[in-house]
């Protein structure tokens, strides 16, 4: 009877973690629970239909996308083949942020695609009103945009 | 044509036009709620990022205003009311006649003697008479006033209940922050999904950052002016300064208001003229200090309007709606302008028009 009780206080006190698939996403990999419930309150569940724009060159860059299910299509200068598809736990969004927050290319759903919005402002306070949230974040776009130049050929 | 569409959009309509109805009489409690939430918001938020669940937050937040308040209350409103009081009796409650209680004032004294001089040269403008009328006049209204209080009980319940609504809806805003907005941005079509987050940072960063801003400034203005005028040695300092405090909203029209509030105060309670002096000196020199480093500080460029755009907002504010909507006008003048433009700016970026 007491370990039933024991066994339910632990299970209430020990939330567990409804957040744990934001971690398949590279930028979130290293946050703990409480930063990923940060970050969660901060996410907009979009829809896209087959075929459906989300944004083309040129446009100014307001949001990041991270894939829950489905396929994009991204065409621009960022990429060698001149396109590449997205798929489920990638993001976009990352490198024009750091660039002068235009859109280099355009991105096309090729499926029925779901994603997860985060708004540029809210990334921001999420760097600056946590510092150590925010050197996590800050590291994760860094090793992105490394082994995007090392994909790239660069190598340095 | 999509007529699916076009009927769910015709029903989206109704409901949002019946809404509006239904919800009207408590437009006033949303908008005063949704002003406490956004000055309340970034404590609430930088407790959040510390660990403290959203809801404690607003809790602890609320817990540490009504602390500042009862000490506000027991240690300044007796002595507010007990200002405001003073001030009152002097006009009201004497066995002489009000106009020869007021008469025996210095000032007010002289300037009825001279107007005096002025009956025996020509008897036939008869400016003594008249100006007995009109301190008469003055007095009648102020008189009024206690009267006016009970006759408007129900205003004064309604007050109350406002009080107490407020902090209960703006719990709400402040704990489902979040929630609310990603509720509002799912409305919204994919094609202008990021738009719609441009323009409601914008709208917070504006509305945020102006309401916070113009706090401060009162706040200081009044401890400023109350200091002030307590060492020129002018009567009831601190119920003058929070008064001009709040007028010092209004652009321009505003601090003349508190200036012209110190030295009536001065003329009416008898002091030496010497004092008025003092006193306009001691507005003077606020408002020298706040335009010269409490404004550009806090709140610095929140507002960039030309100053005949700003007087004729006010004016107009005035003429519309009274000294509220003076407070006002600025303020929603600049957000529906700076919304307009942010929203032309980026339907062009994003090829909509």
């Amino acid at each position: 009877m007491v370990k039933n009780y024991l066994k339910w206080l632990w299970k209430v006190i020990r939330k567990p973690n409804e957040h744990q698939a934001l971690k398949k996403y590279m930028l979130f990999r290293e946050l703990n629970p409480f930063e990923l419930s940060l970050v969660n309150a901060c996410l907009h569940n979009r829809e896209y239909r087959a075929g459906e724009v989300l944004f083309e060159e040129g446009h100014p860059l307001e949001v990041l996308f991270f894939i829950v299910s489905g396929e994009m299509q991204v065409t621009g200068k960022l990429n060698p083949q001149g396109s590449a598809v997205l798929k489920k736990h990638q993001f976009i969004g990352v490198i024009d942020l750091f660039g002068n927050n235009k859109r280099s290319g355009s991105a096309t759903a090729l499926t029925d695609l779901s994603v997860l919005a985060l708004t540029e402002s809210d990334f921001q306070d999420l760097i600056s009103k946590n510092k150590r949230l925010g050197n996590k974040l800050l590291k994760a776009c860094g090793k992105f945009l490394a082994s995007y130049l090392q994909d790239m050929g660069s190598g340095y | 044509m999509n007529w699916t569409k076009i009927v769910f959009i015709v029903i989206i309509l109704a409901m949002v036009v019946l809404g509006i109805i239904f919800y009207r009489p408590v437009f006033s409690y949303l908008i005063a709620s949704l002003v406490f939430a956004y000055i309340l918001d970034p404590l609430v938020t930088s407790l959040e990022y510390r660990r403290v669940p959203r809801w404690l937050s607003v809790l602890m937040v609320y817990a540490v205003i009504a602390g500042v308040l009862a000490l506000f209350t027991t240690r300044m409103v007796p002595m507010l009311i007990n200002q405001g009081n003073n001030l009152m009796a002097l006009f009201q409650y004497s066995d002489k006649p009000v106009s020869e209680q007021v008469l025996a004032l210095p000032f007010v004294r002289s300037v009825f003697e001279f107007l005096q001089n002025i009956d025996k040269q020509v008897p036939s403008l008869g400016f003594s008479a008249k100006f007995v009328h009109l301190i008469e006049t003055g007095n009648q209204l102020l008189g009024e006033l206690p009267k006016l209080l009970v006759d408007n009980y129900q205003t004064i319940l309604s007050m109350i209940s406002f009080v107490i609504t407020v902090p209960v809806f703006s719990f709400f805003m402040l704990k489902d922050k979040q929630a609310l907005r990603k509720g509002m941005l799912s409305l919204v079509p994919n094609r202008f999904f990021e738009l719609a987050v441009i323009l409601q940072d914008k709208i917070d960063e504006t509305v945020g950052r102006f309401l916070r801003a113009m706090l401060l400034e009162v706040i200081a203005v009044s401890i400023m002016t109350s200091v002030a005028l307590t060492i020129a040695g002018v009567p009831y300092a601190v119920l003058i300064g929070i008064t001009a405090g709040v007028a010092n909203i209004i652009p321009y029209i505003g601090p003349w208001m508190g200036a012209a509030l110190a030295v009536l105060t001065v003329l009416i309670t008898g002091k030496p003229l010497s004092m008025m002096i003092y006193a306009a000196l001691a507005m003077y020199l606020v408002q020298v200090l706040d335009n010269n480093f409490v404004y550009p500080v806090v709140v610095g460029k929140t507002i960039r309007m030309h100053p005949l755009i700003v007087l004729v907002t006010v004016l107009a504010g005035g003429w519309f709606g009274g000294i509220i909507w003076m407070l006002f006008s600025v303020p929603l003048v600049y957000i529906v302008y700076s919304l307009v433009r942010e929203l032309y700016i980026n339907l062009k970026q994003f090829r909509l028009i």
